[in-house]
């Protein structure tokens, strides 16, 4: 079913490039001509050179990179474990869930950037503090998933599994997890995102290392160009998690 | 509750069988009552069925059918149960290894290719590796499925995935076979294909089938017996011989005058009871 309304993906390409060179040169010159200051939107010339020189020259920024994503590595391991350990609990053991299930959502409603600089005193300036805000952000997010796959497992399948004589065990491994996969996958991807923002957020705050706080010493200097250059290596990184995961996705979820 | 578990005491005893065969199921004055808001699905139900015997509920939709064949398999909660079933000389036991049930929907685990979810009830019940997928591969061959065993559910036809539940419920050493309308959904063409498959399997072992359907011709042409219900609570209202040799060719059938009237005898039956 082609849509003749729709152009080629060739087509299609040529203009979105269009598009991006017409708001760069614009941007560029509106920087140029002063139209408006370059001290608030910087220059797009000036971001390509300061991402040159910190990523290739000096490589000031690689170690910045490894910190901010050791911390985000961290927090999602560690977030995401506990959260399918804990959905699963809940999804095997509803009586567990009905105690818990009204402190988690509170927990979950506070502003966990909100809860940084109490981690900064906790965890102290280093990676601690930052994969706790992390953690607390994936946790949730993974909990909450793995909870609704858990539930959302095929009732035939459950009558199924019970004529057959399966055991409570069997009916976990054999129908109720692999069924939830995909859902808990959503939440892992999500999950990712958030513990990389968590990550950030700390770094801003407070920090000895990390994109993060690089970018808050640039900003407050004025250095808009820098500030704009960590911006998109962080939205780069963000689309990389979601491309990663996407593929990961396909290759264990092929039956989809 | 008048639950009588001592078989001596069943109307079924009282003929010349004296001890229950292996793969018989007889129903003695059963009744079904769900308890809330004190439904009563079926009513005094009795029936006896031998060994090896093919037989057919048909009947409105509604009638207690599905509840029936749930109190065998031992999956009705135990307030709603009234009478005596006896499954293979026993009370009803959930996940019994006496039962195989298939199911209206082919239930398929998505994430299971075909050998793997033709594979899954043996795998359930603890057959040995080996020996289960020799059987499954010899069974996904008779219903049709050759070169398919590496296939999601996704990528197969709705009349693919019933043949996979279809060897799925045969691949289970079950005495007994449950099926709950498994072809229901399927086109008229589809239907007559997998009803011929179903009764080639059937033929080899002559297991025992409690098989339901709303397909009047259906029933004729596969059972040894048609049992007419009433609609809602369900009773009993004829109990027709089909009196058509095996083995038999559902499609062949279909040029015969004895199946034709036998046909319309189970037709006239179910008008009876829904006048009534
Ligand atoms: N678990 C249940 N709880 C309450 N009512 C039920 C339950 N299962 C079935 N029923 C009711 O019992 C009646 C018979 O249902 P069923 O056996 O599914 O009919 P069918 O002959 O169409 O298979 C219906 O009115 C249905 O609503
Ligand atoms: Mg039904």
């Amino acid at each position: 079913m082609t849509d003749e309304r729709v152009w080629g993906s060739r087509k299609i390409w040529a203009a979105r490039l269009i598009v991006l060179a017409v708001f760069f040169v614009f941007w560029e010159w509106a920087a140029h001509s002063k139209l408006i200051d370059p001290i608030l939107i910087g220059k797009p010339t000036g971001i390509v050179q300061y991402l040159w020189q910190e990523v290739l020259v000096t490589q000031s920024l690689l170690n910045d990179f490894y910190w901010s994503m050791g911390g985000t590595m961290i927090a999602f391991v560690l977030g995401s474990v506990a959260g399918v350990l804990v959905g699963m609990l809940f999804v095997t053991s509803p009586s567990t869930e009905a105690v818990f299930n009204p402190i988690f959502t509170a927990l979950n409603a506070m502003p966990r950037i909100a809860l940084a600089p109490l981690f900064i005193i906790w965890f102290g300036l280093g990676l601690g503090s930052k994969v706790a805000v992390g953690f607390s952000l994936t946790f949730f997010i993974v909990l909450s998933s793995t909870v609704a796959g858990g539930r959302g497992v095929n009732p035939d399948h459950i009558t199924l599994a019970r004529t057959l004589g399966a055991s409570e065990s069997q009916i976990f491994r054999k129908f109720v997890l692999p069924s939830a996969v995909p859902v808990i996958f959503n939440g892992l991807r999500l999950g990712l995102v958030f513990a990389l923002l968590g990550v950030i957020g700390a770094e801003i705050f407070a920090s000895e290392h990390g994109l993060g706080q690089t970018l808050s010493v640039l900003a407050a200097s004025f250095k808009t160009n820098g500030v704009f250059g960590i911006i998109f290596l962080l939205s780069m990184i963000g689309v990389g998690i979601s491309w990663g995961m996407s593929s990961l996705e396909n290759r264990l979820l092929r039956w989809r | 509750m008048n639950v009588a578990m001592n078989p001596t005491q069943t109307r079924a005893s009282a003929g010349t069988v004296t001890k229950p065969a292996p793969g018989s199921i007889i129903f003695d004055k059963v009744s079904v009552v769900f308890e809330p808001a004190k439904l009563t699905a079926v009513s005094e139900f009795s029936l006896n069925i031998a060994p090896g015997e093919f037989v057919s509920f048909v009947g409105p939709s509604g009638c207690g059918k599905t509840t029936l064949l749930n109190f065998a398999a031992g999956l009705l909660p135990s307030g709603a149960r009234r009478g005596t079933l006896l499954v293979n000389g026993k009370p009803p036991v959930t996940g019994s290894h006496d039962l195989a049930y298939m199911l209206a929907r082919d239930a398929l685990a998505p994430w299971r290719t075909a050998l793997g979810n033709a594979e899954l009830g043996t795998e359930v019940r603890g057959v040995p590796a080996e020996k289960r997928r020799a059987r499954v591969l010899d069974l996904l061959e008779k219903v049709g499925l050759k070169g398919f065993e590496n296939a999601y559910p996704k990528a197969l036809s709705q009349g693919m995935r019933q043949r996979v539940a279809l060897a799925r419920t045969f691949s289970l050493d079950s005495p007994i076979l449950l099926m709950d309308e498994p072809f229901g959904a399927l086109d008229a063409q589809t239907k007559l294909q997998l009803e011929d498959v179903l009764l080639s399997l059937w033929q080899r072992e002559r297991r025992t089938v409690l098989f339901i359907t709303h397909d009047l011709s259906e029933a004729v042409s596969m059972s040894d017996r048609v049992v007419v219900m009433s609609s809602r609570p369900g009773r009993i209202i004829a109990d027709v011989p089909i009196t058509l040799g095996r083995p038999r060719s559902v499609r062949a059938l279909q040029k015969e005058a004895h199946y034709h009237e036998l046909y319309s005898q189970v037709w006239s039956k179910l008008e009876e009871g829904l006048s009534q």
